[in-house]
């Protein structure tokens, strides 16, 4: 009987896997219908602009205007948030799925590298004609691996000029004029406290990095990040200037409602606040550290990632429609809408750019900046950093010890990859 | 924004209709192929069994059992490289063939053809395919993956490492820092604190609503009423009240004249709040579950009580506990089980990715899904699986649940 049975299941299950792997045969994927009918391509195109300050909306306008000229592309948007896009595209790569473009940032470069889901862009563009900046920040191995859209990406101060007529120069003058503008509603300063993007111009300012010369081996338990960590928690507990507990979202609404006379946030929140504030909204660097130097803010840019594999009129189309955005015109309409500073080299010299006071203030901050790392051990500092930066900022760590455990932490992440 | 304009929600629909069609004419084929093939298989077996009679018994289930474990063998391998084109993909014929020799070598294998159970077979054989796609497979593809080093690093041709990875999930960080023990240990305290909650909220509401009252069935509603919402909207709900400037809950703290606390980023507090989410939500359905077994105990047992003295504590630990019993362990298992592996509350509360609030389970997911380090991850599910299996086998045993099912 028990026999029979498992005699039975047995060959159900085997004639069930045949079944299955018959079954996609049957489907005709995507790319088999653009090649029947080359005239058509349609591309799905994965970008981490959101709607809030109004970079989806930005995106679909220039997807329109393509489509306008070449109506045998049609495109399908999608929007993901940036982690989300991550872990969804190395999903979508696990699985055969994958889509046709990406809008993103440059640290993805290294896992999709890694995984080996996107191609290199060397052969298909000239790249000259790009910044030199943005186009170290998505260069690994000798190859380039993105296509520079807009350059910058770094966080700067800025500042509600309602509340404070100028931006203080250096941390001290940030922390007297934030003590005084710290009221039972009110903060001086407002920022990210949960990730480590906001501690890394700090650590700069101190004299610290996160990787020592090789680019890939973790300096994190130095003098520079107890400094940074102790100057974190000083600001918070001391001689408190910004609130207890905030998250993005939280610095933002504080700061867009008035309640915060300072916020360090990105080049990517120029729009948003200029609408709310107005004239009110000024922009400087981050103040220099005292007996140190100017905070670095990590620079990058966001780009475009092929995946690969995409070829034939597939990859002519999309090869064509990144020259379009960043075309000199689509370039200067991108620093007008979303206030960000443009990769093409041309467009810099805009007079949009160099009139503007804001945006001249973000290329001000962006000179001392430097470059993001790319490399996949760059996650491992991350995750490596942020439980420590938020268990100082919670009062249940010493920065001594946070420090130390960060290192600990990045490193055994850094042996896991392999 | 218009993204799903008709095109896209037509070409969805298409997708999964084509599927379902695919799932239905497998079926019938399979409905076919048993109905018409039946008789001349069945003549064919016996002639196979007369055949093969001089080889005894013995050797052909030997023979038997080899040629199947190569098939498993095969059938594992096969769907492992399946994703990527490789030299084993030849092997799926061979499978095939393999496969029917040891069917027909084995001394009963045929029978089933014989048997007068085929009814039976055929009408089961649709849920069996359904069960081998959606459960066996994956759970074998899963062991594979468990095997190699599948990461970021090893992304389209992983390697085969034995069992490294079962040894590693014990040694080395589950994400960042925190080993295995401690968070399973976490994990534990967590389903007890929260079941305690459960059952004690559930019975206190229970006992309270066991009388008779006006608008008790209005009482009723609103207390089911965190077990209606779905999960993540209630659990996202929550949250946003324990913001630290906007949340419902320190503005009341502050009110109170108290202090405001940082429940995203003090580990102690945010594993509170996880906790106290948990227990709104979890209140409901023990109320449910205790208040119908209270309506069962008839009253009879109280008037005796009472006749003899009781007091009303000792009514409850001497009437009320006992005769709960039959209901209240299924319900405590189901707890146990629904608590230790739940997802949402601890996921999502943990806004900050804070790995002091990490069970096992959100571990397992930050592993798979945020690290991509598959090989460890599908070890550790396996490790988890195993836990719950020991606990419900052990379950089982001592309570004789499942009695019923076998006799």
């Amino acid at each position: 009987m028990k026999t029979r049975l498992i005699a039975l299941v047995a060959g159900l299950f085997v004639l069930g896997m045949v079944l299955a792997a018959c079954a996609p045969v049957a489907t005709p994927t995507p790319e088999e219908i653009a090649e029947a009918e080359p005239e058509s391509v349609e591309i799905t195109l994965w970008t981490k602009e959101g709607e809030a300050d109004g970079g989806l909306q930005f995106v679909q306008s220039l997807v329109d205007a393509y489509t306008e000229i070449h109506p045998n592309v049609t495109f399908e948007l999608v929007n993901k948030d940036v982690e989300t896009l991550r872990e969804d595209f190395l999903t979508a790569g696990l699985a055969g799925a994958m889509p046709d473009l990406l809008w993103t940032v440059n640290d993805h470069a290294g896992p999709f590298t890694d995984a080996g889901l996107i191609m290199s862009v060397d052969d298909l563009f000239d790249l000259d004609m790009y910044v030199e900046s943005a186009l170290a920040a998505a260069q690994l191995d000798g190859k380039t691996w993105g296509v520079p859209i807009s350059n910058g990406n770094h966080l700067m101060l800025l500042y509600n000029k309602g509340l404070i007529e100028s931006a203080p120069a250096t941390t001290d003058e940030l922390i007297a004029a934030g003590q005084e503008l710290t009221t039972s509603d009110q903060y001086g300063l407002v920022y990210n406290q949960t990730e480590p993007f906001w501690l890394v111009p700090w650590l700069g300012g101190f004299g610290g990095k996160v990787f020592a010369d090789d680019g890939k081996t973790p300096t994190l338990n130095t003098d520079a990040m107890i400094e940074t960590l102790q100057f974190l928690y000083d600001i918070k507990y001391t001689s408190p200037i910004v609130p207890a507990e905030s998250d993005y979202d939280g610095a933002d609404a504080l700061f867009k409602e008035g309640k915060a006379a300072m916020i360090i946030n990105g080049d990517w929140s120029l729009g948003g606040y200029r609408e709310v504030l107005g004239d009110d909204l000024g922009v400087a660097r981050i103040p220099e550290v005292v007996g140190g130097e100017w905070p670095h803010p990590y620079t990058s840019g966001v780009y475009f990632m092929i995946p690969d594999g995409i070829e034939g009129a597939k990859l002519e189309a999309i090869v064509d429609f990144i020259h379009f955005v960043t075309s000199a015109n689509n370039q200067a309409l991108m620093v007008a809408k979303l206030n960000r500073l443009p990769a093409l080299e041309a467009a810099l010299d805009d007079p949009l750019i160099t009139n503007d006071p804001l945006l001249k203030g973000s290329a001000d901050q962006m000179v001392v900046g430097a470059p993001m790392p790319t490399v996949t051990e760059m996650r491992c500092n991350w995750d490596g950093m942020k439980p420590e930066m938020q268990a100082v900022l919670a009062d249940t760590k010493t920065p001594e010890d946070a420090a130390a455990a960060m290192q600990t932490a990045a490193e055994t992440c850094i042996a896991n990859l392999e | 924004m218009e993204f799903l304009t008709w095109e896209v929600v037509l070409n969805a629909l298409g997708e999964v209709g084509s599927t379902v069609l695919y799932i239905f004419a497998g079926t019938v084929l399979l409905e076919l192929f048993v109905y018409f093939l039946w008789t001349p298989l069945r003549a064919l077996s016996r002639r196979v069994d007369g055949w093969l009679d001089p080889l005894g018994d013995r050797l052909r289930h030997l023979v038997a059992t080899v040629l199947m474990a190569v098939v498993v063998v095969f059938a594992v391998r096969a769907i492992a490289v399946g994703q990527t084109p490789s030299p084993w993909a030849p092997y799926w014929p061979l499978t095939v063939v393999v496969f029917g020799l040891g069917l027909f070598i084995s001394p009963n294998a045929l029978n089933i053809f014989q048997s007068e159970l085929r009814l039976a077979y055929m009408l089961l054989a649709p849920a069996v395919v359904g069960l081998l796609l959606l459960v066996v497979f994956p759970l074998l593809w899963e062991l594979n993956v468990s095997l190699t080093n599948l990461n970021p690093r090893h992304f389209q041709s992983p390697d085969y490492i034995g069992l490294t990875n079962y040894l590693e999930v014990f040694t080395k960080p589950v994400l960042k820092q925190v080993t295995f023990f401690p968070v399973l240990l976490r994990t534990i305290l967590w389903t007890a604190v929260n079941l305690l909650f459960h059952v004690t909220g559930g019975m206190i509401l229970a006992l309270l609503l066991n009388r008779k009252m006006r608008f008790k069935g209005l009482y009723r509603a609103l207390l089911v009423f965190p077990w209606a919402i779905p999960q993540p909207i209630a659990v996202l709900a929550w949250r946003g009240e324990f913001h630290f400037e906007y949340g419902f809950v320190n503005i009341m703290l502050q009110r109170l004249g108290l202090p405001a606390i940082q429940w995203m980023t003090d580990p102690t507090w945010n594993f509170i709040a996880m906790s106290i989410t948990n227990i709104w939500l979890g209140i409901p359905f023990m109320m449910v579950i205790l208040l119908g077994g209270l309506q069962s105990i008839a009253g009879d047992y109280y008037e005796a009580a009472e006749l003899d003295g009781a007091s009303a504590w000792q009514q409850f630990w001497g009437v009320t506990v006992p005769l709960l019993r039959p209901v209240l362990t299924p319900a405590v298992i189901l707890g146990t089980v629904w608590t230790f592996t739940n997802f949402n509350v601890p996921f999502f509360i943990n806004q900050n990715e804070l790995e002091t609030s990490d069970t096992l389970v959100t571990a397992l997911f930050r592993s798979a899904f945020q690290y991509f380090n598959l090989g460890d991850a599908a070890a550790f599910a396996f490790v988890i699986f195993g836990l719950l299996l020991v606990f419900s086998v052990l379950y089982i045993r001592v309570t004789g649940g499942l009695k019923g099912a076998y006799e």
